[in-house]
């Protein structure tokens, strides 16, 4: 691992650039270790992009290429919401808008043991971490953080659940903080953002509920000065007709 | 049993506890009032006969073909109307491949009663001949994305897409004068279907053993209702089909006071697909009129007969004008619909000159005449230089 290795002459080019499956990103034979994201693939002694999206790069040697989906590609160490769709013995069987399901160990959980298995009913949201995601088997996912600590991971209650791309919850994770957000009060309301595509929204009412989650549905293709016009004219929309009734 | 989990569309608990709570305080996840109707899309197909409607995030494509076929014995004057319904896995996980589901028969027939028990459809003008030939419309719908209240949709669907469909012209001819000549659109311009009024599928969603009751559910709220009832309309509030299969029980106050909000939409459906159909029938006159132009103009060179691109767009206007009337009055077999009758080209009368000096005219639309109205005489000089129009006179 070279730690002053600079990014490949054809390669430079294209970072935060979109490119299409097929593109070449890196020669190897000029690079020496690389560390490899999702949809990239290494084809003899070239890195090829697998389907479209943004390239990127982080020193000293990562590349990945983000995209927006529906379906969500399971990667190690992602934050995500999961539905849970039943169970067996020994895992709880999760939705997390994969091609296949995800298992959730029934130990996986703080302080968790074999007769210690929390109750979690058919249709109950999860806020978990993917711990094993390979091609063939199913992603494993685990309520705890690395060092077995709860960390916030565990069912949600309440609130209200909607889907979106993965391009739009990547976009609503990354700092600064997204406009969109920005533009509530962010002591009056909880969001979970899981990078497969789902956000989670409570507030003390239904009718701030339902703002937030249409506010965040529909910022997906708008500027940083769009995002908040918007956000304005919903929060009008709503105190006017508050006031009517 | 487990990819069959993966691949079906799933809803939390939370989702659901929220939407119920919500809706009893008159509040719709999208922002919606209960009584509001989604945005509503209709876009139409190069071809006529095609539609495309989108309500919010459901989308729907229509496909209306013609066919001659001998009739039903029990009916020999009358055509036949047949609705297709096609639901791909691509719309929603929950339809299979194949065989078609409980849902969809469902739709199909629903949008078929409401069409045919109110004869929107002139059925007996699809005749050729009694007995032996008659046309037979199909109309199929390909359901492309649901989000919800399909029925509505396909139903829009299905209207746009025989409000705009042409069928070709046909008559009798051949030696004994009894074979079906169907004529080329080219030559003959082909004639709209006579649909005597739109009946309008309504659906409302009822919740929590019918306290709450709304418009135009969405897929999450379809997923979460007790009952369902769908009610077709026509925009004059005569009743044409209602449906409300099991589900929770909803009182006959409830009920009336459902079709009193279904006559309302239905109004103000009708004039939006009656507004797509009439901007798709000035555009559809506007090309016809722009390859009469290329063909003609060449020849011109009296400037007071170039017409001016406002000008253009009038005679589009009026040659809409002309369909609709086309399709409100009924067909008169004497003369060609459309065409008044002094510059009738392919008059019964004047066939034999038709078929006599078919090779010089080249093809352009027969029936267009842009000087019917009144004829300033600047125009009527500037006519003798059009070839076709010189030699009928």
């Amino acid at each position: 691992m070279d730690g002053q290795l600079s990014a490949p002459t054809q390669a430079t080019s294209l970072f935060d650039q979109t490119v299409i499956p097929g593109d070449i990103i890196v020669d190897l034979p000029s690079v020496a270790n690389l560390r490899v994201g999702s949809g990239l693939r290494q084809d003899c002694f070239e890195l090829l992009a697998m389907k479209v999206g943004t390239l990127r790069y982080k020193k000293p040697n990562k590349y990945w290429l983000e995209s927006s989906h529906k379906r969500y590609d399971p990667s190690v160490e992602d934050t995500i919401l999961g539905i849970v769709v039943g169970r067996n013995s020994e895992n709880f069987l999760v939705d997390i808008k994969s091609s296949s399901l995800a298992l959730l160990p029934v130990v996986a959980f703080e302080g968790g043991t074999k007769k210690n298995i929390p109750k979690l009913e058919i249709g109950s949201l999860l806020y978990v971490r993917v711990v094993k995601a390979n091609h063939g088997t199913n992603p494993e996912l685990s309520c705890t953080d690395a060092s077995g600590k709860a960390a916030q991971f565990g069912p949600l209650k309440e609130g209200y659940m909607f889907d979106s791309s993965t391009g739009l919850a990547r976009m609503l994770l990354s700092t600064p903080t997204c406009p969109v957000l920005q533009a509530f009060d962010l002591q009056r309301f909880k969001i979970v953002i899981g990078l497969n595509g789902r956000i989670w929204v409570n507030a003390s009412t239904p009718s701030m509920v339902v703002l937030i989650s249409n506010a965040i549905m529909a910022s997906e293709f708008l500027s940083a000065s769009q995002q908040a016009n918007m956000v304005k004219e919903l929060t009008d929309q709503l105190q006017t007709r508050c006031s009517v009734r | 049993m487990e990819q069959r989990l993966a691949n079906t569309w799933h809803m939390t608990i939370n989702e659901k506890k929220f939407i119920e709570s919500a809706l009893s305080k008159n509040i719709r996840v999208d922002g919606r009032s209960p009584v509001d109707y989604r945005q509503l899309t209709i876009k139409f197909g190069r071809e006529d006969g095609s539609s495309e409607v989108q309500l919010g995030e459901t989308h729907v494509i229509g496909l209306v073909s013609g066919q001659i076929v001998q009739p039903y014995r029990d009916r020999p004057n009358e055509g036949t109307l047949a609705i297709f319904t096609e639901f791909s896995p691509m719309a929603d996980p929950a339809f299979e491949p194949g065989r078609p589901g409980e849902f969809a028969i469902e739709l199909g027939r629903l949008i078929d009663r409401g069409l045919r028990e109110s004869r929107a459809v002139d059925m007996e003008s699809l005749c050729i001949v009694a007995g032996k030939s008659v046309w037979a419309i199909r109309v199929d719908l390909h359901i492309l994305d649901n989000g919800g209240n399909l029925i509505d949709t396909a139903n829009i669907a299905a209207l746009a897409a025989l409000l705009t469909y042409r069928k070709p012209e046909c008559t009798l001819g051949g030696e004994n004068g009894q074979d079906v000549v169907v004529h080329d659109p080219e030559v003959r311009e082909p004639l709209p279907l006579i649909i005597h009024h739109m009946p309008v599928a309504v659906t409302f969603a009822f919740f929590n053993e019918g306290d709450a009751m709304v418009i135009d559910p969405t897929h999450k709220e379809e997923a979460i209702m007790g009952g369902r009832m769908t009610a077709t309309l026509n925009s004059n509030g005569d009743v044409c089909a209602v449906q409300k299969a099991g589900g929770d029980g909803v009182s006959l106050s409830v009920i009336t006071h459902c079709l009193r909000l279904a006559a309302l939409k239905a109004v103000d459906i009708t004039s939006k697909i009656k507004n797509a159909v009439d901007s798709y029938n000035t555009a559809r006159a506007l090309r016809k009129v722009k390859r009469h132009n290329a063909l003609v103009a060449p020849d011109i060179t009296v400037p007071d007969s170039v017409m001016k691109g406002n000008q253009i767009g009038q005679l589009a206007e009026h040659q809409a004008q002309k369909f609709k009337e086309e399709s409100t009055k009924t067909f008169d077999t004497e003369t060609v619909v459309g065409i008044p009758k002094e510059t009738v080209l392919f008059n019964k009368k004047n066939i034999n000159f038709i078929r006599k000096d078919s090779d010089s005219f080249i093809g352009g639309p027969s029936n267009w005449d842009p000087y019917s109205q009144s004829i300033p005489p600047t125009f009527v000089r500037s006519s003798q230089i059009f070839p076709g129009l010189h030699s009928s006179s």
